[in-house]
């Protein structure tokens, strides 16, 4: 009898499309995590599921399927936390609500401070978070150590601890299953997905954007949305809009398999790194994105090294684990380091985008408010402050607080 | 000697220690092969390459997990732990501080080469490729992972970094020869994880190194030198005891016959797939590719039954199930099943996964882009040779220490938090006499005939009115009319001025001004003194009779700014406030700094003289409500948002930033950052800051005034109307105008 891992069982099926529809309500360009939770809460918050995705590759294979897995709320200003704390809550009940196995593990984050002015900003951070609705405190040295006894409470002789925020609910969960899980459900109720289908341009009908173009042909659309993840710059300039984005390659790397042991997700903002252990039992290691703008996905041995020495002055125990695979992902930047959602000012033309680093941690907020835009018209109350014409209102959502580790 | 392990690492050489116990070895011998010698089996089953293909003879070797024993040069005393029979390897315990405080991983060597050619690979193919690069009289670096240089992953440059037995290598090549040759193919049958298999190149090897095999049975195409018995068709199952194996079963492909042949080896030479992991790898990175890892080699037969990915134990069933549920493209399958995702990265299973799919599909797929690290390294080795990130010190970094100064990081810079007692500190200033050092803020010299054509347009505010000896507070803003920096303007003659910046700020204000007046093609010379000039801040009302003592007869009145000598130090006195008393700051040669510091000392020894830190300095500006840029201001804080727009003129014509100030002023906007006063001691800064039950905005700057005897609260407004009384820490709090303290500026100027 061939026994089949609990991995691969609890996999849900994805229907693909056997051929195209001549138009469809909703196109949705990108089948990422963003693209497909939008398609699945179209499909089941709103009845829509006359719905297109288009995947230039294979669903989930650009940051969906390349980010750090973290979820988190510990984010500085109020409209960032209700909305990532949202999708946390989301992300809590993801597995009854789909009945994937996502692999959803709630550990907790502890954010470290090594300086004065860091303690300063991890203070604010935990009276900001609970005043909106996230779960986070400060620690002392001593309970960060009871915490993490790993840590080296000096940093390596260089980066002393002097406390830290602890997110509590702080969690993680497989990435491309919960894309996967979305495109389940999405496909199951109608929702069609293509992969290997780059769109090449968009329809016009006067100022309105009516459908996409692609090399296998036009896809007709009521409304196409960009969920695009790196190189969004290059797709909404076919509607001729500019985006307030660059876009910077992120690095990542994983060791080996280790036996469960290492709890919770431990971040600097300062060195700016942080690690978790994955569901696998690996190491997962992460830190900043590079300074220069490229669309490069190569890995570079200047970030591992960075990375490797930035986070074995904290714990010393990952001098001696071995490292299995790096990667890199191309991430879309806002110039205020928050997303842009909903509308471009180009009628039939809406944008999911912006999501950094951290675009994960938002797919089922961001998908469920985009589906409910989509269908309504109106921006939910959640999404409103990331509209796009907050640069031109010179009403920018600057986090700084979360701008170091993201 | 009941302790025989520690007899061993004690030096008896020549010796392993396996599992604790003393395992001889041969000159030449990896680990696995020392330990096959000795009738240990290396791994935890699985058939052996000793190739380092695959992930079938890890084991933790020195304190590290996943370590190829047949890539590990047996040695004495070397410590051999087996991993776990069941489950993973645990995390490694916690090393001692000790080992780790040096900033730099000084124990591993990192050594570097540059050649024209490195050729990965020293077989054959590798070997030609040097001699052609050779006789063409170019440098050749040859990397053969067997000689114990495991060529860890290509990267742009081109860079290799390898691992050599002596520690890291970055070589820097100009032309890449990839000839790794070929990794034969593993098994996947019923079986396949006993203990007792090898391919038929290990045979060999085995053989060579005097390893007995004990009855070997050949599958497929039979090793060469080896005695085996032949055992004709396609292995469908191997049987074991005790997880080693005891015979294989084949089946013969005309007639379907099985037959069972009796074996305490099992050789097996069913093919090889080319080595192209760090082909696959380079990328963007051009590299040749030559001998057989360059060559197409027909791929195994689809797997039907038993573990295909030996690393991650997916079966033949798991690919079926993803398969049937929609993952039917290998980038979907690898990921839903796991299959190529183990230490390995699919040098084992990679022919038969795609081997698989073409069975289904018609199409074999390409092989996906491999990712580093091909052979594999600590975050030690990763690490090795980083450069750790320097902080500033200021030239009184020692005379800080010297006087109990707890230091702490700010802007880069190592600086005084507190001396002891902050509050002291606050009084001394507010009542007597301080120093502070202010050497880490920016300096710049700029001079030259178009030098107020420049700063009018740098700056928002006037220039060319400051007279010689006068200066002024100013804004620096970026192209949106965002606050990015602020400092003063201090006007040394017709065409020469002195600008300070904030010590955060100050590299990239030096950026701005340098890229804006070429960018402008104005003749001014730009001369950074952060680095070459101390400063340090005399203030308190006694500031003027220090500077008298020290001999600074002649006091520039506020905003005034003289050269002089004090206490025979040469400096730029310059009459600021930012605490909100009189105030002098002394710019001054660095390496004059320490012994203006002791004689200010020194004089001021009578009048209660005590330095403040950065804590109390937080206190005293706050008092004055001055603004700290960064701390208060947030991405896009315009001047009005912080009541500053008397700093901006704009009836300028043209300065950076106005256009867009222009633009913002017509726009609804309710963001001020203002002043709040409330009872009892400070909130914590950042606390959000409420109003009918909204938050309405957050703290930036927050103080309990000794002098007040108040809390005082620099913070945001976001929501309009701007309310006068809000709520903090769940306490009532008051708008209130600022200065909080002095509000005339009157100490300032006395």
């Amino acid at each position: 009898m061939a026994v089949v891992s609990e991995y691969t069982d609890t996999l849900l099926p994805i229907r693909w499309p056997d051929e195209r529809r001549s138009s469809y309500d909703v196109v949705i360009v990108g089948g990422g995590g963003h693209g497909l939770s939008t398609a699945y809460h179209l499909a089941t918050r709103q009845g829509i599921t006359n719905v297109a995705v288009l995947e230039a590759d294979y669903i989930a294979s650009g940051n969906t399927g390349r980010n750090t897995t973290i979820i988190r709320a510990n984010y500085g200003i109020p409209e960032a936390i209700r909305f990532y704390q949202h999708s946390l809550e989301m992300y809590q009940r993801l597995e009854d609500e789909t009945g994937a196995a996502i692999l959803h593990q709630t550990k907790g984050i502890v954010w470290l401070a090594h300086t004065e002015m860091a303690m300063r900003t991890e203070r604010a951070r935990c009276l900001m978070n609970t005043a909106n609705g996230a779960q986070t405190f400060m620690r002392t040295p001593a309970e960060l150590k009871e915490l993490i006894p790993e840590l080296d409470l000096t940093g390596g002789g260089r980066y002393p601890v002097l406390g830290g925020s602890h997110h509590v609910e702080g969690a993680t969960a497989r990435h491309d299953r919960v894309a996967w899980a979305y495109a389940s459900g999405a496909s199951q109720r109608g929702v069609d997905i293509f992969q290997h289908t780059p769109v090449t341009g968009l329809l016009r009908d006067g100022d309105r954007v009516v459908g996409v173009e692609t090399a296998d042909g036009p896809f007709a659309a009521g409304t196409v949305l960009s969920a695009v993840g790196g190189r969004v710059t290059e797709m909404t300039a076919h509607a001729g809009v500019r985006l307030p984005v660059r876009t910077h390659p992120l690095h990542a790397f994983v060791t080996n398999d280790y036996a469960q042991g290492f709890s919770p997700i431990v971040a600097s903002t300062e060195l700016m790194c942080y690690v978790s252990q994955t569901e696998r039992g690996q190491m997962l290691i992460g830190a900043e994105f590079d300074a220069q703008p490229s669309y490069s996905r190569q890995s570079s041995f200047a970030a591992l090294r960075s990375y490797s020495y930035k986070i074995t002055r904290l714990l010393p125990f990952l001098r001696d684990l071995r490292i299995l695979r790096t990667w890199a992902g191309i991430c879309d930047i806002s110039a205020d380091f928050s997303p842009i959602l909903g509308f471009t000012g180009v009628d039939g033309f809406l944008v999911t985008t912006g999501w950094g680093t951290w675009g994960f941690k938002a797919i089922p907020a961001g998908g469920e408010a985009m589906a409910e835009l989509i269908a309504t018209g109106r921006p939910p109350a959640l999404i409103a402050p990331f509209a796009l014409d907050r640069f031109r209102r010179d009403h920018v959502l600057a986090d700084q607080g979360s701008a170091g580790t993201r | 000697m009941t302790d025989r392990s520690a007899t061993v690492a004690a030096g008896d050489g020549g010796r392993l220690v396996v599992d604790g116990r003393p395992v001889a070895f041969r000159p030449g011998d990896s680990v696995a092969v020392a330990m096959l010698r000795e009738g240990l089996v290396p791994g935890r089953g699985g058939t052996i390459c000793l190739a380092g293909d695959c992930g079938n003879c890890l084991a933790q070797v020195d304190g590290v997990a996943y370590v190829r024993t047949c890539q590990t040069a047996a040695r004495a005393g070397l410590s051999v732990v087996g991993h776990p029979s069941e489950g993973l390897p645990d995390l490694p315990v916690v090393r001692a501080t000790a080992a780790t405080s040096s900033p730099l991983a000084r124990e591993i060597e990192v050594a570097r080469r540059e050649v024209d050619v490195a050729i990965v690979g020293g077989g054959s193919a590798g070997l030609e490729a040097a001699e052609t690069a050779e006789r063409s009289g170019r440098t050749v670096l040859v990397l053969d992972a067997g000689a114990g240089d495991e060529v860890v992953a290509i990267y742009a440059g081109p860079m290799l970094v390898v691992r050599t037995r002596a520690g890291m290598l970055h070589v820097h090549a100009h032309e890449i020869v990839v000839a790794t040759g070929a990794a034969e193919i593993h098994p996947v049958a019923p079986g396949s994880g006993l203990r007792g298999l090898v391919t038929a190149r290990a045979a060999e090897r085995l053989q060579a190194a005097g390893v007995s095999l004990g009855a070997a049975v050949a599958v497929g195409t039979p090793p060469e030198g080896v005695a085996a018995t032949p055992a004709s068709g396609r292995p469908v199952r191997f049987e074991g005891k005790e997880g080693r194996v005891r015979a294989v079963v084949t089946v013969d492909a005309a007639s379907g016959a099985e037959t069972t042949t009796p074996a305490d080896t099992v050789v097996l030479g069913l093919g090889c797939a080319p080595r192209d992991l760090l082909a696959r790898m380079a990328g963007e990175v051009p590299l040749s590719v030559v001998g057989a890892a360059a060559e197409e080699a027909p791929l195994p037969p689809p797997p039907t039954e038993g573990v295909v990915c030996p690393c991650m134990g997916t079966t033949v069933a798991d690919l079926e199930a993803a398969w049937d549920k929609g993952f039917q493209e290998l980038e979907l399958l690898k990921r839903s099943s796991q299959a190529c995702l183990g230490t390995c990265q699919g040098g084992a299973c990679l022919s038969h996964v795609r081997s698989w799919i073409a069975a289904r599909t018609g199409e074999v797929p390409a092989p996906f882009t491999a990712r580093p690290a091909s052979r594999q390294i600590t975050l030690a080795e990763a690490a090795a040779d980083a450069y750790v990130d320097a902080f500033r010190r200021t030239p009184l970094h020692d005379e800080h220490l010297a006087l109990g100064a707890r230091m702490d990081r700010f802007g880069n810079w190592w600086r005084p938090w507190h001396y002891g007692d902050p509050i002291a500190e606050y009084w001394a200033v507010r009542e007597g006499v301080s120093l502070g050092d202010v050497s880490t803020l920016g300096k710049l010299v700029v001079s030259g005939p178009d030098v107020v054509e420049a700063l009018e347009r740098l700056y928002p505010c006037h220039v060319a009115d400051i007279k010689p000896g006068r200066s002024r507070y100013a804004l620096l803003l970026n192209e949106r009319g965002h606050v990015m920096d602020d400092g003063m303007i201090l006007r040394e003659s017709e065409t020469r001025f002195v600008l300070s910046f904030t010590s955060g700020g100050a590299a990239n204000a030096e950026m701005w001004v340098r890229d804006w007046i070429e960018t402008w093609g104005l003749r001014v010379h730009v001369l950074d003194r952060t680095m070459s000039l101390g400063a340090i801040n005399v203030t308190g009302p006694l500031a003027g009779e220090l500077l008298r003592r020290a001999g600074l007869a002649d006091q520039p009145r506020f905003l005034g700014h003289v050269h002089a000598d004090i206490a025979e130090v040469p400096s730029h006195v310059m009459r600021l406030s930012f605490t909100g008393e009189a105030a002098f700051e002394l710019h001054h040669p660095v390496d004059r700094s320490v012994e203006l510091w002791r004689a200010l000392m020194d004089l001021g020894a009578d009048l209660g003289i005590r330095p403040h830190g950065l804590q109390a300095l937080f206190g005293l500006r706050l008092e004055k409500g001055h603004v700290i840029v960064g701390m208060d201001t947030e991405l896009d804080t315009t001047p009005r948002r912080i009541g500053l727009d008397w700093a901006v003129r704009m009836e300028k014509p043209a300065f950076i930033g106005r256009a867009a100030l222009e633009r913002t002023a017509k726009l609804d906007d309710h963001r001020r950052w203002m002043g709040f006063t409330m009872d009892g001691v400070a909130p914590t800064e950042g606390s959000p800051i409420w109003a009918d039950g909204e938050i309405v905005g957050n703290v930036t700057g927050s103080w309990t005034s000794p002098l007040l005897g108040k809390a005082l609260v620099l913070g945001w407004q976001r929501r309009t109307p701007v309310r006068d009384r809000v709520e903090i820490d769940g306490r009532e709090a008051a708008v209130s105008p600022t200065p909080f303290y002095d509000p005339e500026g009157h100490r300032a100027r006395a």
